[in-house]
């Protein structure tokens, strides 16, 4: 927080202050008690403030400075929220004043969003792409807004190319560079050494070598700054679009408006800019604000790591936006890259109405707490958004590079999602014909399909990648929508809960399991409606369905026997591992479930290394006889990719220790044959011979004794009784001391706490029953050549 | 406090010494193939690549599994003081699964600073962890789970592993889960799906050699020599030491120990036997003082059990014996009561007791448990007409009796033939 005062100051210390001062005071007050949340800072943030007041600014001077760039008559820089009297009086045209009374509402109101919705009565139009201007804008595009109008942009040109820091010239002729640290562009000419191509890897110019500032060329410098000089300069404001809407003005015409979510740039943030921070680096924030679209400048883009490190030739205007930044918790986040395309980051990016609300009703809950006891609610009870966490970015994740190794240790971790599903395509595309065809089916009767597998098949994956493709032609309009409900058995708190949790999924109301029951009874038999979905068809998916077994297994009942109800239009998938689950439930449920099954095989070792290949194609990290050694050995086991896949990342992890402790730079850093037959002894062997290896003299004696008596009697089975007596008449006829039999007893106590022995609770003592856990041999191939106790073996 | 005399003061240092993990093993993980560097670089490369991972370790109980993990992750919290969050839980507390998502969300909201609500129910406790995970990894945060006893949360439904690993693998998450057992079997004991879901890296503590022993011994005992004793006293100190450690009497007791024990933590208890016995006059420890420890570790309970009993008992014992000798396997009070008038009618013994008397010394035996019923069912009947059986060996009762302080002649000689 010691950085706080200084950044903010410095995004005041604008020439624009003075006449702001007042206006910001009023407005600040009242934002800074209800809109913000209490956060543990209990510091209002000003930077949010800040843009809504200077968008005032904007409304109460001379709208000159537009003209130079975009053809309008007039600004309707309307501000949208709290506007007083005081900024009222200030507009000149009357068709502004009416706006902003229309607009203006009562400082109390946390939510401004709703707020305006009940006092305009006015339509919107929301568009998904607009001309404006010859430019086309659509939801999502990354635009610059203006942020000043009074500075002193009279002879603002908008310079598209940027000059030569050493000939002050712009060429288009001519390739230009860019310095990876202070941005200047060079013209590869003007260089010394002039170069011929752009070299690979950062390139840094010769001013930035010797920390000196280029030579400034006064005046013309100053002038003709590019946009993306005066957006890291903090002069100009980047923004996303999240909406964009038509809206008519009383007197005739319409003005387009966009809700824009800004972006932030490191120095405006708590933390300031860091080491770690890049030249071109951006955070997006949560704070929005309604615009009107003659504040948008044109184009930039801005774009995740990925994408940022392929467009270094897409000229000036890229960005990058590694992370989120919370306004009021001020905190970051890492955005979840686009490129999943998983559900979750739809949810991240869906419309900025919703979220503003979820996040003022946090607000709202937060205050509440802190305000009275009575709304307590704890974080883990409701089902908010969690913020807050991370208060700086850790420079270690920025700045490291990764080698091949470690790139490859990370694609193969499980939680990385592979491009493509390789070995899986039969499957697939009979799952796929199964859904389409219930889908499209009127009738859609007795819909249900169970699939089984040991674990590690690529069951649940190959299910969700179906109904990801399936989205992608909803979208496109092949097929038409349904619904989609994922349930997991095991991470139900009981079998009957899966009623509630279904009805939550389909109606978004939580109520008891027996109600649920109740409503989804009517939904399924009797062909009611729940909520606003309009009898669309349901497809269930049922992961790991043997934990729904009940002891009359009505719940599995309940379920199956739906989808044969005539206007139920429910498709059930049922995955679990057993293959003979329908076979040991009740007759009138394995008639439901078991017409239809799907079975996946365990992978083949062809398969696995086919699997873990794709995942590791353009990383050269492997011996390719190492992958095979590991596919085949976890084929014969038992075929689980997530094994195979678990068994490469070891592997490489043992390469990486071993590179990293041998400490020189070795010539192949290449996992070999050797590591992955450390990775696989460590994953399948259990450890007990090395135990027994290391135990003391006296448990040595111990397990000999136990394995004599088992070739003696040929029972499993013995009593404490007759191994100590064994151990006793070793340990005389071999010359050892014999320790007594209470510490005999808590060898074999101990003994049985590391299930090398299993044996009952010691306070039976002699009459103690005792049974070797691992086969005799392994204990003979352990102590056989024992230094201390040659004699041992003797026994064996 | 006044003045501490240097004898206690030093007591005090070493004792602090042993009890504290860090001292004693931070010098035996030096090494680069200690479990140390080993386990510290599973967790460290998880959290600088920002990757899951799933480790056990395995050792018998005492070999510092705990110690070792409670470095690593002192060590970690320092290096990357913002991005690490550790949740620790023992199955011996949370087996319940319902218990140990409350128990993490609680642990969390500490961590985090936010409120915890104790009412909120397993869903929503589920709910809140994965998003928690999920959000932490978009936060570059690690949290480390630390599951104590681990072979407990592998009963059951195994719910709460199933939870954390089906979320390792399908949220972006930055987690690991490491779990402590003594039960080498414990990744087997995991369901299929679980195991599945499990990444197997297992880390084995094994006892350490006798030379690292040897030297951690060295380091426990010996004291600094620039603190503020008074300065004869430190050589004076260390000297006896070497002089006790070089000796072949020492090294034989240390032999006889390890014989029996040989993980750390035994051995840390008997030098804290020894040390705890040291005179204080002379403020000096002595090879006495680490043969009484070595005694006070090695008890025989049954033989001290024998050793002061009442000669009725004794008779009592030695009756069923007799009878266990004759393989007549389930006896009960009443089939003593006979072997016992049967032993005085033929022997004229002096020690003849009325039943009611016997009756006691019986009840005495089993509260003492040198004897019990054979069974726990059939307690309508009362204890008389109960099977009984000896919870001591012959050779026990043999020694025991051997070494009791008046045992007759004769009680030796009938057990005997």
């Amino acid at each position: 927080m010691a950085a706080t005062p200084s950044s903010k100051a410095k995004t005041f210390q604008s020439p624009n202050k003075t006449p702001t001062n007042m206006y910001r005071k009023s407005y600040l007050s009242p934002s800074s008690t209800s809109l913000t949340p209490q956060t543990p800072e209990t510091l209002t943030p000003l930077r949010r403030s800040s843009r809504h007041v200077s968008r005032k600014i904007d409304l109460g001077n001379d709208p000159i400075d537009l003209q130079g760039r975009e053809s309008i008559q007039e600004i309707n820089l309307t501000p949208r929220k709290r506007t007083t009297d005081v900024v009222a009086e200030t507009l000149t045209t009357p068709k502004k004043k009416k706006i902003d009374v229309e607009a203006s509402f009562s400082p109390i109101s946390p939510n401004r969003s709703e707020t305006i919705t009940k006092k305009k009565k006015k339509k919107r139009v929301y568009y998904n792409r607009v001309e404006f201007d010859e430019t086309e804008f659509e939801i999502g595009d990354h635009v610059y807004v203006k942020r000043r109008e009074d500075a002193n942009s009279d002879e603002e040109e908008d310079p598209e190319i940027e000059d030569c820091q050493i000939c002050f010239k712009s060429d288009t002729n001519i390739i230009m560079i860019e310095c990876d640290d202070c941005l200047g562009g060079f013209h590869l000419n003007c260089l010394k050494p002039p170069l011929k191509v752009v070299p690979k890897g950062d390139w840094i110019c010769q001013f930035c070598v010797v920390h000196k500032p280029p030579p400034l060329q006064g005046k013309k410098k100053s002038a003709k700054r590019t946009m993306r000089e005066k957006l890291l300069s903090g002069d100009l404001w980047a923004a996303r679009i999240e909406k964009l809407w038509k809206q008519e003005v009383v007197d005739g015409g319409d003005v387009y408006w966009i809700r824009a979510r800004w972006y932030m740039i490191p120095e405006e943030t708590v933390s300031g800019r860091q080491r770690h921070n890049l030249k071109r680096e951006l955070y997006l924030t949560n704070d929005f604000a309604d615009i009107e679209m003659e504040c948008v400048l044109r184009h930039c883009f801005v774009k995740c790591p990925v994408e940022f490190s392929k467009a270094s030739n897409d000229g000036d205007d890229v960005f990058l936006c590694e992370y989120e930044y919370d306004v009021h918790w001020h905190s970051f986040k890492r955005l979840v890259e686009l490129a999943d395309g998983d559900s979750d980051s739809d949810q991240e990016w869906n419309g900025g109405k919703e979220k503003e609300i979820d996040s003022d009703d946090d607000e709202e809950s937060v205050c509440a707490d802190s305000k009275s006891k009575r709304g307590l609610k704890g974080a883990n009870s409701r089902k908010g958004r969690i913020f807050g966490l991370a208060k700086r970015i850790p420079e270690h994740v920025r700045c490291h590079k990764e080698t091949e190794l470690e790139k490859a240790k990370a694609t193969l971790l499980l939680a990385t999602r592979p491009q493509s599903l390789p070995c899986r395509s039969k499957e697939m595309e009979e799952i796929t014909a199964f859904i389409k065809g219930s889908i499209l089916d009127d009738q859609c009767l007795g819909r249900c399909m169970y699939i089984h597998g040991v674990p590690g098949t690529g069951k649940t994956i190959s299910v969700l990648s179906v109904m990801k493709n399936l989205k992608a032609e909803v979208e496109a309009g092949s097929v038409s929508p349904y619904c989609f409900v994922e349930i997991n058995g095991l991470k139900l708190a009981s079998p009957e809960n899966i009623y509630s949790v279904i009805y939550e999924a389909m109606s978004g109301h939580r109520v008891g399991w027996k109600k649920a029951l109740q409503f989804l009874n009517e939904r399924f038999a009797e062909g009611k409606r729940i909520g606003k979905e309009e009898g669309k068809p349901c497809i269930l998916l049922i992961d790991e369905l043997d934990l729904l077994v009940t002891r009359n297994q009505s719940v599995l009942y309940n379920i199956l026997d739906w989808p044969t109800k005539p206007n139920s239009r429910l498709v059930v998938l049922g995955i679990a591992n057993t293959m003979d689950l329908p076979e040991k439930l009740l007759p009138r449920i394995s008639s439901r479930m078991g017409i239809h099954r799907l079975c996946f095989g365990p992978y083949n070792h062809t398969q696995l290394q086919e699997i873990v290949s794709t995942r590791l194609k353009g990383i050269n990290a492997f011996e390719k006889t190492a992958i095979e050694f590991a596919s085949r050995k976890v084929a014969a086991v038992s075929g689980d990719a997530r094994r195979a896949l678990e068994i490469c990342r070891r592997a490489a992890e043992v390469a990486d220790y071993r590179l990293k402790k041998t400490n020189k730079t070795a010539k192949s850093q290449l996992v070999i044959m050797a590591d992955v037959e450390v990775a696989i002894q460590e994953m399948f062997q259990a450890p007990h011979i090395q135990v027994m290896k290391s135990v003391s003299k006296l448990s040595k004696i111990f397990l000999t004794a136990m394995v004599h008596e088992l070739y003696k009697t040929g029972m499993a089975e013995t009593s404490f009784d007759r191994v100590a007596t064994t151990v006793s008449s070793l340990c005389l006829t071999n010359g050892e001391a014999f320790p007594g039999w209470g510490i005999l007893l808590k060898i074999g106590c101990d003994l049985g706490e590391c299930r090398i022995v299993l044996c009952e609770p010691g306070e039976k003592h002699r009459l103690q029953k005792l049974q070797l856990n691992f086969p005799s041999d392994d204990v003979a191939f352990a102590l056989k050549d024992n230094k201390d106790l040659p004699w041992l073996a003797n026994y064996l | 406090m006044g003045k501490e005399i240097p004898a206690e003061k030093s007591l005090n240092l070493i004792r602090g010494r042993l009890c504290h993990p860090s001292f004693i093993f931070r010098p035996l993980s030096a090494s680069s193939d200690s479990n140390y560097s080993k386990l510290k670089f599973i967790v460290s490369t998880s959290i600088m690549e920002g990757c899951n991972n799933s480790i056990l370790l395995l050792g018998p109980r005492g070999s510092g599994k705990a110690a070792v993990l409670d470095l690593v992750v002192g060590d970690l919290l320092e290096q990357f003081p913002d991005s690490v969050s550790v949740i620790r839980l023992n199955g011996l507390l949370h087996s319940d699964d319902n218990c140990a998502f409350k128990e993490i969300a609680r642990q969390l909201c500490m961590e985090h600073h936010l409120l915890f609500s104790k009412m909120a129910s397993f869903d929503e406790n589920s709910h809140f962890i994965i998003a928690m995970l999920r959000e932490c990894g978009l936060a570059h945060k690690t949290i480390i789970f630390v599951l104590d006893e681990f072979d407990m949360f592998a009963q059951g439904k195994q719910r709460l592993l199933y939870s954390l690993l089906d979320a390792m693998q399908s949220v972006t998450s930055q987690a690991v889960v490491i779990g402590i057992s003594s039960r080498l079997d414990a990744d087997q004991l995991l369901e299929k799906r679980v195991r599945s879901r499990f990444s197997h890296r297992k880390i084995l503590f094994l006892p350490p050699s006798r030379d690292e022993l040897d030297g951690l011994l060295e380091h426990l005992l010996s004291l600094p020599a620039d603190s503020s004793f008074p300065s004869g006293y430190v050589s004076r100190f260390n000297d006896k030491i070497k002089n006790i450690t070089s000796d072949r009497r020492f090294k034989d007791i240390l032999k006889t120990f390890f014989n029996a024990h040989s993980t750390v933590n035994s051995f840390l208890k008997f030098i804290f036997c020894a040390v705890s016995l040291m005179n204080l006059e002379s403020g000096l420890l002595s090879l006495e003082n680490f043969k009484a420890a070595l005694s006070s570790m090695q008890r025989q309970p049954k033989l001290e059990a024998v050793r002061d009993c009442s000669v009725l008992e004794l008779y009592l014992l030695v009756c069923m014996r007799r009878l266990e000798v004759k393989e007549q396997s389930s006896y009960n009070f009443i089939s003593v009561m006979k072997e016992y008038k049967a032993i005085h009618d033929s022997f004229q013994t002096s020690d003849y007791y009325a039943q009611n008397v016997c009756i006691r010394g019986f009840e005495h035996l089993r509260e003492r448990q040198v004897i019990c019923y054979a069974e726990n069912r059939g307690q309508s009947q009362t204890g008389e007409y109960r099977p009984m059986k000896l919870l001591i060996s012959a050779s026990e009762l043999h020694q025991g009796m051997r070494s009791h302080a008046c045992c007759p002649a004769i009680l030796l000689k009938l057990l005997d033939h």
